[in-house]
């Protein structure tokens, strides 16, 4: 997640005072905290959770299929450096539902996708050792190692393109990955659908950052059709997260897996 | 060269390892003259991670850095997930300084369940009540320095 490009903003600043009186820690009602009243700086990057955070929370509530999950997408071949990032995102989010499926070579199979991707980025430098060692850990079923490298394989490429001044390319890595991994949950919550599961997809502050960060991207990248799909499936899935105030409701599930599915079709797309 | 307090782009730490902290300590320990960098603040963050790691946390690769006027109070959004258990782990590489952290739900109360810290880190643990959006706010005070360098990382389990 590097786009972590640290922009430190000042945030109501000198408006009031922070109040956080001396209290045992854990003490509920005690402290009390003003976030509109914050004396100091808002850090303004964001991290993007990876899908196994949400995986975890999953496997707890349940047992989904994880190998049902997985989806054999023959990725489109293409000189589209935007398209190719989101892609890129996409294939390390697929990635971890491999390792939680298990399936060794899913993730191998991966790893060699990895490869193509960075190749066709022009990032195989920082790419290949990552992705070796991929596959590597999946010869010795070696999922904790795997689960790491997916996560930084990601970091890498974003830092990398970061380095190369290619900031929206980076978010596009994060919005394929984050639209891989939310299709991922709303399947495994419509196949058994319970609040606790549900609200894993209470996540409108990442969703209003991805499209905060798709505003900030140069106009020939905000213009590019599947950045454009994108912007209008994000408002999509904002609605209905902003809509769950009293949890969400199984329509609103469909809805959310509908439009992210939709745009992975896009993502994935010949054209 | 970016200006004192001025944020700075995250590192890119492929290998986290005990022998980069190690190194981290000795170069302090040998040098008579610190020239702390971000990189050695994310290093303790990454020692700071060692019990949970053993406890079974998975430590998040990114992070957050950069530098801050000492006492400065910093604030992060960041989603959590109820069911997972986080640990987040603040780290500076200058001596002298002191840490606090605190995390908060939605609806501004404390949600840190317990804290621990040391010389140069300092760790929190929660149990997100619900899934959401969380603000974990904190400072560094330093005895000598105006500008003190910082980390924050993060795992989950």
């Amino acid at each position: 997640m590097n786009h972590l490009v640290f922009s430190s903003v000042f945030a109501g600043l000198l408006i009031g005072t922070l109040n956080l009186a001396a209290a045992p820690q854990g003490t509920k009602g005690v402290e009390e905290f003003d976030p509109l009243a914050f004396p100091g700086k808002v850090v303004g990057d964001v991290v993007v959770p990876v899908p196994s955070e949400v995986f975890s929370v999953l496997d707890k509530l349940g047992e989904p299929n994880w190998r049902a999950e997985l989806r054999k997408a023959d990725l489109p071949p293409s000189s589209d450096r935007t398209k190719l990032s989101l892609l890129f995102g996409y294939t390390v989010a697929e990635g971890f539902v491999a390792v939680q499926a298990e399936d060794k070579e899913a993730v191998k199979d991966l790893g060699r996708d990895i490869i193509d991707l960075a190749k066709s980025l022009g990032l195989s430098k920082s790419v290949l050792p990552h992705a070796q060692s991929i596959l590597d850990a999946a010869d010795k079923s070696n999922w904790s190692a795997i689960r790491k490298e997916f996560d930084q394989t990601q970091k890498t490429v974003r830092d990398t393109m970061e380095q190369m001044k290619d900031i929206d390319l980076s978010h596009c890595v994060s919005l394929g990955g984050w639209l891989r991994g939310t299709s991922s949950v709303t399947s495994v919550v419509k196949k058994s659908f319970s609040a606790d599961r549900a609200e894993l997809l209470n996540q409108p502050m990442l969703v209003e950052h991805f499209v905060s960060s798709i505003e900030k991207m140069p106009v020939s990248t905000r213009d590019h059709d599947v950045v454009k799909s994108i912007r209008k499936g994000l408002a999509v899935v904002l609605q209905q997260m902003e809509g769950a105030v009293d949890g969400f409701s199984k329509d609103a599930v469909q809805e959310i897996s509908k439009t992210c599915d939709g745009l992975l079709t896009e993502i994935l797309a010949k054209k | 060269m970016k200006a004192p307090f001025e944020g700075r782009k995250m590192m890119n730490h492929a290998t986290s390892s005990l022998v980069k902290v190690a190194c981290a300590a000795l170069a302090l320990s040998v040098a008579s003259v610190v020239y702390a960098t971000v990189d050695e603040a994310h290093d303790f963050t990454m020692e700071a991670a060692m019990p949970f790691v053993e406890q079974g946390f998975i430590v998040r690769e990114d992070y957050w850095n950069g530098e801050v006027k000492s006492g400065q109070k910093l604030m992060i959004t960041h989603q959590l997930f109820k069911g997972n258990e986080y640990a987040f782990w603040l780290g500076t590489s200058q001596e002298g300084v002191t840490l606090d952290m605190k995390v908060f739900d939605e609806k501004n109360q404390p949600v840190q369940i317990k804290a621990t810290s040391d010389k140069f880190f300092m760790s929190v643990r929660v149990n997100p009540p619900k899934t959401g959006t969380y603000r974990i706010v904190f400072d560094l005070k330093s005895k000598k320095d105006e500008g003190v360098l910082w980390a924050l990382s993060y795992g989950y389990r």
